[in-house]
């Protein structure tokens, strides 16, 4: 899958042979998974860069990324 | 202008195949497409997709693999960002093959395979093909590229379907598509050899929704319901010429793989416009976009902008008029047609291999077989 950025800044994730439309939380905390980071990781990146408390944060990322995981889009090691 | 942007193009490559499935959605007159797009035009158009903000790029066929220029074709579209898609039946994909299609950027591989069992398989493809597959499919696991398998449901392989889950499983896929057979092309000509069951469809659903289940977080599987065994259309392809745009291999640019089947549209060619215009402009496009063009009960459906009148193809191959309203709805009036088709499904068991020219039955006291062409 491939996270892909318009010019009017909107974001999408492509995948095989379709594209999800991304919200900004959703495409900011896409853009921090780099196979490297770790979950906790990006939480702290977001809740620098965001006016979002750390609970909040790491409920909506981990929510994002478990349906992912569902959909075998994103495996987490 | 419009103000729908196409998100997707389907590059038909060519129309050539080395296999005869009877499934095949492919037009019937397959031998009116030789005259294929070169690699220059083919480039022209992936540029000028990539102009158009489409992100997603198929290539398909027939056979894709057959034309040479394929992985050029593929880092065309790479290099302009679009995620790409090969649709194969996967027999030429040997290592050298894969690791050509890998370093030209190919993102995703679409498999198709024609039953769990190697007999079986090669009985439905018209020729040897089921081991090759197999080896494709261990070896595109082995690589970066991601793969979907794809098996086609019909009569003949139905009851095989739990048998597709199991094999796909054992090679660790990670999505497996399980669609019944929707009536175009050569399936259309073939209904009669293909319909299910209704028992068939009701075991598959069951048996489908019970994997998804077991299989949750380590394979995705769509079951794809056929038409005729539902009362609601499908949203064929998000809308006549809302997203989606198809290149035939001679150019022929459609709204769907199928619409070359509706005589009553004229279709405009890359060859002679830009894709963009032909998106705008084209009467092929134009004519069922949006609501406008439909009849009662779709015009005052509160469903209208949901399934967008369903399927064009469809409403021209069962009623002789593309803008009837798609017979597989139950508020159709010529839904009684879908019905007794169900019912009856005008079930033989003759089925037309696919075949690149018509073949001429053989005259008599000739026992000349036919040998299908590449």
């Amino acid at each position: 899958m491939r996270l892909r950025t318009e010019d009017d800044g909107t974001a999408m994730l492509l995948v095989p042979e379709g594209a999800i439309k991304l919200n900004a939380s959703a495409a900011a905390a896409l853009a921090l998974v780099d196979g490297q980071r770790t979950v906790d990781e990006i939480v702290a990146a977001l809740c620098a860069r965001f006016d979002v408390g750390e609970a909040r944060a790491r409920d909506d990322v981990t929510a994002l990324l478990e349906r992912l995981c569902m959909r075998r889009m994103l495996v987490l090691s | 202008m419009t103000d729908v942007r196409p998100l997707s193009l389907l590059c038909e490559l060519t129309y050539r195949c080395n296999l005869q499935c009877p499934y095949c959605y492919n037009p019937l007159d397959l031998d009116g497409y030789r005259d294929e797009l070169d690699t220059a035009t083919w480039q022209r158009v992936i540029g000028e997709a990539a102009d158009m903000g489409i992100v997603q790029l198929g290539f398909s066929g027939g056979e894709p693999t057959l034309r040479r220029d394929l992985p050029t074709l593929i880092s065309s579209a790479a290099r302009r960002g679009l995620y790409t898609n090969l649709i194969t039946q996967g027999t030429f994909l040997d290592d050298g093959r894969i690791a050509e299609l890998a370093a030209a950027g190919l993102d995703h591989i679409q498999i198709s395979l024609q039953a769990p069992e190697r007999e079986l398989a090669d009985e439905i493809a018209g020729t040897v093909v089921h081991d090759r597959k197999l080896d494709a499919i261990a070896r595109v696991q082995k690589s970066a590229i991601a793969l979907t398998l794809n098996c086609v449901l019909h009569r003949n392989n139905h009851d095989s379907m739990a048998a597709v889950i199991e094999l796909a499983a054992a090679f660790g896929v990670r999505k497996l598509e399980l669609a019944n057979v929707q009536f175009y092309g050569w399936a259309y000509r073939n209904r009669g050899g293909l319909m299910p069951t209704r028992e068939q469809v009701a075991h598959g659903l069951q048996v489908a929704t019970d994997a998804k289940r077991r299989f949750a977080g380590q394979m995705e599987i769509v079951y794809v319901l056929p038409d005729y065994f539902e009362d609601r259309p499908k949203a064929c392809m998000h809308g006549w010429g809302r997203a989606f745009m198809t290149v035939a291999p001679n150019g022929k640019t459609m709204p769907c793989p199928g619409a070359a089947a509706i005589s009553s549209l004229t279709f405009d060619n890359v060859r002679e416009r830009g894709l963009a215009q032909i998106w705008s402009q084209s009467s092929a496009f134009t004519t069922y976009r949006g609501t406008d063009w439909m009849p009662d009960p779709c015009r005052s459906c509160e469903r209208r902008e949901i399934d967008w009148g369903g399927c064009r193809c469809q409403a021209f191959a069962l009623t002789g008029n593309a803008a009837a309203v798609d017979p597989a709805c139950a508020l159709s009036p010529d839904h009684d047609i879908i019905l007794a088709l169900r019912e009856t499904g005008d079930r033989h068991p003759t089925l037309v291999p696919r075949r690149m020219r018509e073949v001429a039955a053989p005259a008599v006291g000739v026992g000349r077989s036919a040998i299908p062409e590449m």
